[in-house]
């Protein structure tokens, strides 16, 4: 990499009051570095130049900022740079006011590097402390989430993962789960918002995480939140149900006109499963969930569905949905004790599915190629042949 | 008691007193049978305040009155003294004059902008009783203008909201008091519901959305179907109106533009007799048809004719076992019978045959539908009537 003398003289450079052209090409380079994992890992040892970074960002010239915006970017997408950044700089402290400023050109690039570094649990930790600190609340983060056109310059779609990286700790959770307060409901409407995926994951995130504490379901089950709708919504399609179908239904769900389209990315269609299923932990969600048919969503879904990630995980919740109860003792599937053997076997079922679910996958992909091949020559024999061969691929 | 000591008179005189106040009654005391009457009347121990003071008849009260609106005080006391006018009659559940109050108070323009907030907020809640929402939204918006941070104005704008049906408005009260207060319960419960009723409203809407669509799908189907037959559909006077400019005369072309513009809701047939034709689960269509007995100005109406019985079919049940109480002759039977159609263009009449099914008769070339209607004309072959009747005509016999 650099010497150590380099190292300095480029340092020197990174200063506020350094002459701005120099200022501009070695903020350049350092973005430079950022750009590949050598640079990244390089910088991990060099506090200094981080928080060089850090206090660039309000240098009055905008393309200085957006380089060091762009580093900082960069590094926290590298989870060994998460604590030096959090402990050996400012960053927390400088850029968290400028979050929920309206005003803030930048607040994009702030969520991003916000996100990023709220991935891990650990960095997580650091970050929510943070938002205490500056009396940022949970409730004010959704508040923002939820006021589109807050700033006029700023999506700030990426407070959507934030949010949801942030419920990985049950602390953060507490928040949103307040039920003297009118705080998740807010974001349930989210899991339909079609302008960005980034903000439809992060709600669907943040929703699957907060169903992890059992205690809270049958809040989240009753009219309170009716979280159900908001979550089937995505899955449901245009097809047509029987009249009675359609009144057995949540009210959201009925009559649903011919263009509804479903969720188009799968990994978040996974999520809502995910988080479906997580709900029939208890006898209670088992029940309210046959009691509002949601098999009939699942059956026209599981007709619709390719992708056999998804499918497995459809099929698992349809089986909950049309199975019989569990006997006395196991209402509670997350409490169950599950002996070694069984323990075991469950692991190895677990990996046959995996493995052919990825052989599944593969065969897909193959009949896509197939198919593409084909259509590709079709085509080409439409048109007259340069060489008598045929296509080259 | 500094008595003087009089010895055995004072005490005398005491025993005296005391005798007396066992016979007599005091001056002006409570009459026992009215006592609650007269004590309502003291304006100390007043349940409810009379709806017109009369000076005369009680002068307390109007003097107290007269003490609240008094001018020598300053606005705000004034202001403030009406505000508590007003509440009391509100507590009496006398809304309409809980108004006046209110409105005298705000009237007087005090500087106190709490004081107004809550003047308005009070007259907001007075005619939310009385049923005026909009006064009542009107006065909430004023009061929180004046005060952004009254939540009770807040929380009767959004209650206004809610009985005004306007659901997107309720949330936004709520939740600009919520950013305020954020564990209001009222708040709370009035968004919770807010919500629920708004869900039903959109599924409500898309339900009739789907209805709509089904019926439009429905009645393209019938149209098609009966164009499919080539059976031609004359438009009525309403709809030659609105397409007369682009259409030929030619009876050919003019009628099938007369297809492809007709709407099924322009068959007059459907005001008049209340049936219209339909298809039936396997695609048979069923009209409703009319025979017309000008002999003795009668007409028959069959709602649903199956388009693939024939006149027989029908004719023969209708004059089989009984002939109709007009027939006084007794000659309309089934087998005397002749009918014909009438060629609306050229005034032809069309003898039908008997056998043939309907839908064969509506695909005739000359036969146009009137209000999506058929009528055909039934006369007694061989009478004078038919005779008559059939004179000066140019009739088409069948085979």
């Amino acid at each position: 990499m650099l010497s150590d003398g380099e190292a300095a003289e480029l340092l020197s450079f990174l200063n506020l009051e350094t002459r701005a052209d120099l200022k501009g090409q070695a903020s350049e380079y350092v973005l430079g570095l950022t750009g590949n994992r050598d640079g990244c890992r390089y910088l991990q040892s060099k506090p200094d130049f981080l928080q060089a970074l850090v206090t660039l960002t309000s240098d009055p010239s905008i393309a200085i900022v957006k380089d060091c915006f762009h580093a900082l970017i960069n590094l926290s997408a590298d989870e060994t740079l998460h604590q030096p950044l959090v402990t050996e700089t400012v960053l927390l402290a400088k850029l968290l006011p400028k979050l929920l400023d309206p005003e803030y050109v930048f607040a994009d690039r702030i969520c991003t590097i916000l996100s990023n570094l709220s991935r891990h649990e650990r960095t997580c930790r650091d970050v929510f402390r943070a938002l205490q600190e500056q009396d940022i609340g949970l409730d004010r983060l959704v508040e923002v989430f939820c006021n589109q056109g807050f700033n006029k310059k700023a999506s700030l779609h990426y407070l959507g993962p934030l949010l949801s990286n942030l419920t990985q700790l049950p602390e953060a959770r507490l928040f949103i789960l307040d039920k003297d307060r009118c705080v998740i409901q807010r974001l349930l409407p989210y899991t339909q918002y079609e302008e960005s995926s980034t903000r439809r994951g992060g709600v669907v995130g943040t929703l699957r995480n907060c169903c992890f504490d059992h205690a809270h379901h049958e809040w989240l089950l009753s009219d309170a939140v009716d979280i159900i709708p908001y979550l089937l919504l995505p899955l449901a399609g245009p097809e047509e149900l029987s009249e009675e179908e359609n009144e057995g239904l949540p009210v959201d769900l009925q009559y649903l006109p011919e263009d509804k389209k479903r969720e188009e990315d799968p990994d978040i269609r996974k999520m809502l499963l995910e988080t479906l299923i997580l709900l029939t932990a208890t006898r209670l969600g088992r029940q309210i969930m046959k009691d509002k048919n949601v098999y009939y969503i699942m059956r026209e879904f599981d007709r619709w569905e390719k992708d056999p990630y998804v499918t497995s995980a459809c099929e698992k919740l349809v089986q909950v949905l049309i199975g019989d109860e569990p006997e006395e003792g196991m209402e509670n599937l997350m409490e169950v004790d599950i002996p070694k053997d069984v323990q075991e076997k469950l692991i190895e079922l677990d990996a046959k599915e995996q493995e052919q679910m990825e052989k599944d996958e593969q065969e897909q992909m193959e009949k896509d190629k197939q198919e593409q091949m084909e259509k590709d020559k079709q085509e080409s024999e439409k048109k007259p042949k340069q060489s008598p061969e045929g296509l080259e691929r | 008691m500094a008595a003087p000591a009089q010895g055995e008179d004072s005490d005398d005189g005491m025993d005296e007193f005391m005798e007396k106040f066992k016979a007599q009654k005091y001056k002006n005391a409570f009459n026992e049978s009215n006592w609650e009457e007269e004590f309502n009347k003291v304006p100390m121990f007043m349940k409810t305040a009379p709806e017109n003071i009369d000076p005369e008849k009680n002068p307390d009260l109007a003097c107290i009155q007269s003490i609240i609106h008094d001018d020598d005080r300053t606005p705000e006391e004034q202001a403030r003294g009406l505000k508590d006018e007003g509440n009391d009659y509100f507590k009496e559940k006398n809304y309409k004059k809980s108004v006046v109050s209110y409105t005298e108070g705000l009237k007087k323009n005090c500087m106190d902008l709490e004081l107004n907030a809550i003047l308005y907020t009070n007259r907001a809640a007075a005619h939310f009783y009385l049923g005026n929402m909009r006064s009542a939204l009107n006065d909430a918006t004023a009061a929180k203008k004046l005060k952004p941070d009254h939540v009770k104005a807040i929380i009767r704008g959004a209650q206004c909201s809610l009985e005004l049906r306007n659901y997107v408005g309720v949330l936004q009260w709520c939740d600009e008091g919520l950013k305020l207060f954020p564990t209001d319960k009222k708040l709370l419960e009035l968004r919770a519901t807010a919500d629920k009723l708004k869900r039903e409203a959109d599924k409500d809407s898309r339900k009739a959305k789907v209805k709509a669509k089904k019926e439009q799908n429905e009645k393209k189907a019938l149209l098609a179907a009966i164009k499919e037959r080539g059976i031609k559909l004359l438009k009525t006077e309403l709809s030659r109106h609105r397409g007369s400019d682009s259409e030929d005369d030619d009876g050919h072309g003019g009628a099938s533009r007369a297809l492809a513009d007709l709407e099924l809701d322009g068959m007059g047939s459907q005001e008049a007799t209340g049936a219209r034709v339909f298809m039936d689960e396997q695609g048979v269509l069923h009209w409703p048809v009319l025979f017309l007995y000008p002999e003795h100005n009668q007409t028959d109406f069959i709602s649903a004719f199956c388009e693939n019985s024939s006149f027989m079919d029908h004719l023969a049940v209708m004059f089989g076992e009984e002939l109709p109480p007009w027939d006084t002759e007794r000659k309309y039977q089934p087998q005397n019978l002749q009918l014909f159609f009438e060629d609306p263009e050229k005034g032809h009449l069309y003898q039908v045959d008997l056998e043939t099914s309907l839908l064969n008769v509506l695909q005739h070339q000359r036969c146009f539908l009137k209000a999506g209607s058929p009528s055909f004309i039934v006369l007694v072959s061989g009478s004078l009537f038919s005779k008559q009747f059939l004179s000066g005509k140019k009739v088409k016999r069948s085979k």
